[in-house]
């Protein structure tokens, strides 16, 4: 399933992000972005991961992440 | 960490023909079993963030199962039908102005990507303001006519910037736009255009009915180990959803079947006719949108919603018990399209290998726009 992973910012360069999620840090764009994000914002990146394709509230995205927790622990296809 | 899903493809050349096709998935499709617990609001409310790509067609669909499920009608149709419409030109427009010039060697143009994705995202706000158009039942719909207009037009704007031409004017003209225009777009398919390639990846078309297949519901009840949701088929027959499938009797997709059957050339093209015919349907249906409130919606029962997402028929299936979801199922477009007797794989066996073969499965890849990522292996060696 496509699902999307919320990644928090850890920091910002220019139109570039640092981003976390899982344990694991990436870097991901934020040029297709229409809303202002700082750090430890939470964003939800498009397929591929190399573009942010929005920013989600905190409650919303901890809530999805203890989801995903669920799935992965779950650990069934 | 969490695995990032992901297709893998890998074609197998034996004397000089493609002889295997391999599709490898690792996507969670039997991960929504576990709303199992939640009442159906929670369900709507995590969608949007946990399968955000087409989070708007994911809530849409799960929201017509709930309300079938508790015996409404759809609700709110022609607003939700306008986000869906809004996230179909998004999902288009990024392919067009970000992916389709580095198909030509060009650099991406994320200025143009940017204006589509912002003014189509304001879409949903401007529904439904409180931000609760994810409840079932319906939300509080307070359309704001204005600023859909101006999102719509400011789509109609990048898209001419993005082709050089206004879209409808290139409907009516395509040959003339495809010989003439120097943008990325026309180029590709200007270079899709020589018959290799204008029928690359075309095999026998099977696209999906309207509502999707008549034994879908019952497979889907009978789905018990996840196997239907991950290889999904209507007795022998794997079907094609998306884009080519909607909209294969527009008269330009039509004459392209007609002329190099279903390959590269007419899936690309039809994703251009479905973001116009987007935009001309978003328009129209704004004319008769009225201000709507919120009617209960909590009852036990069995329910699927059906959407036409971005990428092809999007099902989810519910059931409520207690006032809580006792299972819940998402059978997505991709698992259709990239089925390992699907499209991809019917395009792809058979077909002569040549130099370029990796890309041109790639394009292939493209045209079919799988909602993760995908990569092309050949193997030449075996």
């Amino acid at each position: 399933m496509c699902m999307a992973v919320p990644s928090r910012i850890t920091a910002i360069d220019g139109f570039t992000a640092t981003v976390e999620a899982f344990g694991v840090e990436r870097q991901t764009s934020l040029m297709l972005l229409g809303e202002d994000v700082a750090v430890g914002d939470y964003l939800i990146l498009g397929a591929g991961g190399s573009f942010a394709a929005e920013k989600v509230p905190e409650d919303a995205a901890l809530e999805a992440l203890n989801y995903l927790s669920q799935v992965l622990a779950d650990g069934q296809a | 960490m969490f695995p990032e899903a992901r297709l893998d493809v890998t074609l197998t050349v034996q004397s000089g023909t493609v002889a295997q096709v391999k599709v490898r998935s690792n996507r969670l499709v039997q991960a929504s079993r576990l709303f199992a617990g939640r009442r159906p609001h929670e369900v709507t409310q995590l969608l949007p963030t946990v399968f955000a790509l087409c989070g708007t067609a994911q809530v849409l669909a799960g929201l017509g199962a709930m309300e079938q499920a508790a015996g409404l009608p759809p609700q709110q149709r022609h607003a939700r039908q306008i986000m869906l419409l809004a996230e179909t030109i998004g999902e288009h427009g990024l392919g067009l102005a970000r992916d389709w010039p580095t198909l030509v060697g060009c650099d991406p143009d994320l200025p143009a990507a940017r204006r589509i994705k912002i003014a189509m995202v304001s879409v949903r706000t401007a529904l439904y303001p409180g931000g609760d158009w994810h409840r079932p039942g319906g939300g509080t719909l307070a359309p704001q006519h204005d600023r859909i207009t101006a999102a719509i037009a400011e789509v109609r704007g990048a898209l001419t910037d993005l082709l050089g031409a206004d879209p409808e004017s290139i409907l009516s003209n395509f040959q003339a736009w495809i010989a003439t225009a120097q943008t990325p777009a026309a180029r590709l398919l200007a270079q899709l255009q020589a018959p290799p390639l204008a029928g690359f990846g075309r095999g026998p078309f099977l696209p999906m009915p309207d509502q999707g297949p008549a034994d879908l519901t019952a497979r889907m009840a009978g789905d018990h180990d996840g196997a239907y949701l991950a290889r999904p088929h209507s007795g022998d027959r794997v079907y094609e959803t998306g884009p080519l499938a909607r909209v294969a009797w527009h008269p330009v997709v039509a004459g392209l079947l007609g002329d190099f059957g279903p390959g590269l050339l007419a899936r690309l093209t039809a994703r251009l006719v479905e973001v116009v015919s987007c935009l001309q349907e978003m328009t129209e249906l704004l004319q008769d949108l009225n201000a709507s409130q919120y009617s209960a919606c909590v009852a036990d029962g069995v329910g699927l919603g059906l959407v036409e997402a971005a990428r092809g028929l999007l099902a989810h299936r519910v059931e409520v018990d207690g006032g809580k979801v006792k299972r819940y199922q998402i059978l997505a477009p991709t698992e259709w399209n990239f089925h390992p007797e699907g499209p991809l794989v019917r395009g792809l066996k058979g077909a002569a290998a040549g130099q370029d073969l990796e890309r041109r499965a790639t394009l292939l890849v493209h045209a079919l726009d799988p909602c993760v990522a995908c990569h092309v292996t050949v193997d030449h060696h075996a």
